[in-house]
């Protein structure tokens, strides 16, 4: 019996050739097909024929563990998207009683704008500036961003000339989309669209490919995308970074060489081995299985801290949690800076 | 198949541990298949060995109870040689993945079978050496695989394949027995060469658990050229000419007309579409005797008619250039989701003859088929594509590899040149082999395998 799970002629392109498997950081940990993305689009497929049942514990497990950096889609010969298969597998496994009760708290919150507003002015993020500008750039405040790193904003806002800041901004429904609630990820990926109509900036890569995916390519701008276009002048710092790529801005939308280029300007970089490798936080991934985040997270903050840098830079807010965590528990001397405030220091040097 | 007794997984789990004993529905389906399309079988169980102590107590325990075991390393073949087709348990390698060694005093490594191939030659690299086997799954495929089918690659006509560069193994008899074939000399003819004969025996005979593999000095420098061709019958006497003239150069693959315009429509590299044949030809070595055969091979298919001619000036666009030849899969495989991707080869002057053949029989049988390959060695890939549901293009399809397939032969070629017999091909083998030899075959495996329970359904079971 088949149920429609899956779109179906996405799921028909994978050929099992199994090119995905060495750059699955699940994979690499297990060392195991039944947690490869090749694997687990067996196991979907077995799901939509019906030769497993709903509540299969490897069904459970697998759409879980898979921290969904689609780090498998550049390196598919035959172009499986699996991202969107994947946001397909969870809202299926999560329905109803079945969604790990963390998530559901994190989808129900998340979704709370004047909280996300109270929450951003309280930690001082950048200020908003009311209504859209209709021919203004418009930066996006996220939600975990303004409140965990409200410095971010504020930073990206003394360089992106002219930007405004659009109040009653919400979440972009990215970490509903993740979690088993894509339809609240499209419908709060719209209305972020209309309270920002035209450009829009932000400083979360995972943000920019979750926005893409529903407002189209053209509207939507990663910060350094837009830095890399625009006429700012920066002066050299005397420090050694790297980057932590963001998954989905490098595997999602393909964007890896317009941080770097910034980086190179700006400061002394080096590319870390890893550094286009999750790192765990993976969107809510390092709340949901913290354990399984850490041992993706153990290798990569051995090589930061061989590299001798002063910071590790990074451009979404995941991200920026998960390591500073990690270092901190090491007690490691680098930093972790977002990559705006790195060029806010390169740009304002009385900042 | 009778499903395994809870006594036989208790057994198994007390060897690997009950973390590497897989058993549930979910978690055999996704050992239920490889990278060969349309073919599927589940195991009862999976289990994950990772020693070679383990390995033993679990073949002693097969054969005690005559389960049917078959060996598995990253499952990327495309001849289904990795499934169980008569049930009983996969041995997956995957965790047995340590290189123990990389020794540029004696030219060699030894490394666990679960090794991928890249990540050997990226150890051998590191010491500036080379290991010259490349197929192109290396970055998936394990050092082992690459033995049990004894793997070949784009090198093939000038460095040999994965057996060139076997000196020795550790391997595990069915019944238990630890052997080590060979060693770390070239040299060595004391008994029979059952090294050899390990190489490519697809896991019929015994399970490989280390691999001892020769290596190369490391080659200064390597160019990349393209020529075009408005038939492949002109690329294939430019062919004849370049390995006439003296040259055996590290790099000869040609794309056909229908994979020139399949690649430039994925990937728009701005190949001439309007060619009937291109040939990706290059060398290495030392700087000044790669231009010297560069400047002699280009000047071979301007002779032999070429309409066109790319030389890389230096690594990237060699890169660049490259990528034709790379890109062929994924191109293929965007024209339809089933693909189906062959190997048979043939005597090197005889490329053009097969491929005009390959069209012919696709053409009648009203199927997409492209070919691409290595005309260094005659190893071509005719590539058929079509959608899953398409139940009438599946089954022209399937004739049409019949028909290939005894086409080769009677070219005096082959079924398969590197991807293995498998499951998949095991009906063409005796056509290939003669009555005789296969017989030869089934002594082989029973004096190796007495139980018969190793990858039962493959050569010589």
């Amino acid at each position: 019996m088949t149920i429609n799970v899956f779109d179906p002629q996405s799921l028909d392109k994978c050929i099992s050739c199994g090119f995905c498997l060495p750059a699955c950081p699940t994979y690499a940990l297990t060392q195991d097909e039944r947690s490869s993305p090749r694997g687990r689009i067996t196991l979907m497929r077995a799901l939509q024929d019906g030769r497993l049942a709903e509540d299969d514990p490897t069904l459970r497990e697998q759409s879980s563990f898979c921290l969904g950096c689609r780090a498998c889609e550049p390196v598919c010969p035959a172009g499986v998207p699996y991202g969107e298969l994947l946001e397909q597998w969870r809202d299926h496994q999560w329905q109803g009683r079945r969604v790990p009760l963390k998530a559901l708290v994190l989808r129900i919150g998340l979704r709370l704008r004047a909280a996300l507003a109270l929450g951003g002015r309280l930690r001082r993020a950048a200020p908003t500036t009311g209504a859209a500008a209709p021919d203004a750039p418009h930066l996006m405040l996220g939600c975990a961003e303004r409140v965990l790193f409200p410095n971010v904003s504020r930073s990206a806002r003394k360089l992106v000339d002219g930007v405004d800041v659009p109040a009653g901004q919400g979440c972009c429904g990215a970490l509903h989309a993740h979690n088993g609630d894509s339809a609240t990820g499209r419908r709060l990926a719209l209305r972020l669209g209309d309270a920002m109509p035209g450009q829009i900036v932000t400083t979360s890569g995972g943000c920019a490919a979750h926005l893409v995916a529903h407002l189209g390519r053209d509207r939507v701008s990663e910060l350094s995308e837009f830095v890399s276009d625009s006429w700012i002048r920066f002066r050299r710092l005397d420090v050694r970074v790297a980057l932590q790529d963001s998954c989905h801005l490098r595997n999602g939308l393909g964007t890896a060489r317009a941080p770097r280029d910034l980086l190179r300007q700006v400061a002394d970089y080096v590319e870390l081995p890893s550094a286009g490798a999750c790192c765990g936080a993976a969107g809510t991934y390092s709340i949901l299985r913290p354990k399984d985040a850490a041992r993706v997270l153990a290798p990569k903050l051995d090589e930061i801290e061989a590299a001798g840098l002063d910071y590790l830079v990074v451009v979404n807010p995941g991200c920026q949690r998960q390591l500073i965590a990690g270092l901190r528990a090491r007690r490691s001397a680098v930093r972790v800076i977002h990559l705006a405030e790195l060029l806010a220091m390169a740009a304002h040097p009385e900042s | 198949m009778v499903p395994l007794a809870a006594s036989f997984l208790d057994r198994l789990r007390a060897i690997a541990g009950a973390d590497h004993v897989l058993w549930r529905p979910g978690d055999l389906e996704p050992y239920a298949r490889d990278a060969t399309p349309l073919h599927r079988a589940v195991p009862d169980a999976v289990v994950a060995p990772a020693t070679t102590g383990e390995v033993a107590a679990i073949l002693k325990l097969a054969t005690e109870t005559g389960t049917p075991v078959t060996p598995r390393g990253a499952g990327s073949n495309l001849a289904a040689a990795t499934l169980a087709e008569h049930g009983g348990i996969v041995l997956s390698l995957t965790r047995m993945n340590r290189i123990k060694e990389v020794s540029g005093d004696e030219l060699l490594a030894v490394v666990e079978p679960g090794v991928s191939t890249a990540a050997l030659a990226a150890a051998a690299a590191r010491a500036g050496l080379l290991y010259p086997p490349d197929p192109g799954s290396r970055t998936v495929s394990t050092v082992g695989g690459n033995v049990a089918t004894c793997a070949g690659g784009l090198r093939g006509l000038k460095y040999g394949v994965t057996r060139n560069y076997v000196l020795g193994l550790e391997a595990v008899l069915p019944t238990g027995e630890v052997l080590r074939t060979g060693g770390r000399l070239w040299k060595d003819v004391a008994g029979y060469d059952i090294t050899r004969l390990l190489t490519g025996s697809e896991g019929t005979l015994a399970v490989i658990t280390e691999v001892t593999v020769g290596l190369l000095p490391m080659p200064p420098t390597s160019r990349t050229g393209i020529a075009y061709f408005d038939s492949l019958a002109d690329a294939g006497t430019a062919v004849t000419a370049i390995i006439g003239s003296g040259i055996l150069p590290a790099t000869l693959e040609f794309l056909d007309q229908r994979c020139i315009e399949a690649v430039e429509q994925y990937a728009q590299l701005g190949l001439d579409r309007e060619a009937g044949a291109l040939l990706l030809y290059g060398d290495d070595g030392a700087e000044d005797a790669v231009r010297d055969t560069m400047t002699r091979m280009a000047a071979a298919c301007t002779a032999a008619g070429a309409r066109g001619i790319e030389l890389a000036q230096d690594v990237t666009t060699s890169e660049d250039l490259l990528a034709a030849r790379r890109c062929c899969l994924p191109a293929l495989s965007r024209l339809a989701p089933i693909t189906m991707l062959e190997d048979v080869t043939v005597p090197r002057p005889r490329i053009a003859e097969m491929v005009a053949t390959i069209e012919d029989i696709a053409a009648r049988h009203g199927v997409v088929c492209a070919t691409f390959g290595h005309a260094g060695d005659g190893n071509l890939h005719p590539t058929i594509v079509f959608d899953p549901g398409d139940e009438a293009a599946r089954a022209g399809a399937e004739r049409a590899f019949d028909e290939i397939f005894h086409a080769a032969l009677k070219l005096d070629g082959t079924i398969t040149g590197e991807h293995g017999v498998g499951a998949a091909k095991r009906p063409w083998l005796e056509h290939r082999l003669g009555a005789d030899q296969m017989a030869l075959l089934r002594r082989l495996k029973a004096a190796f395998d007495p139980a018969g329970i190793l990858n039962p359904g493959k050569l010589g079971s």
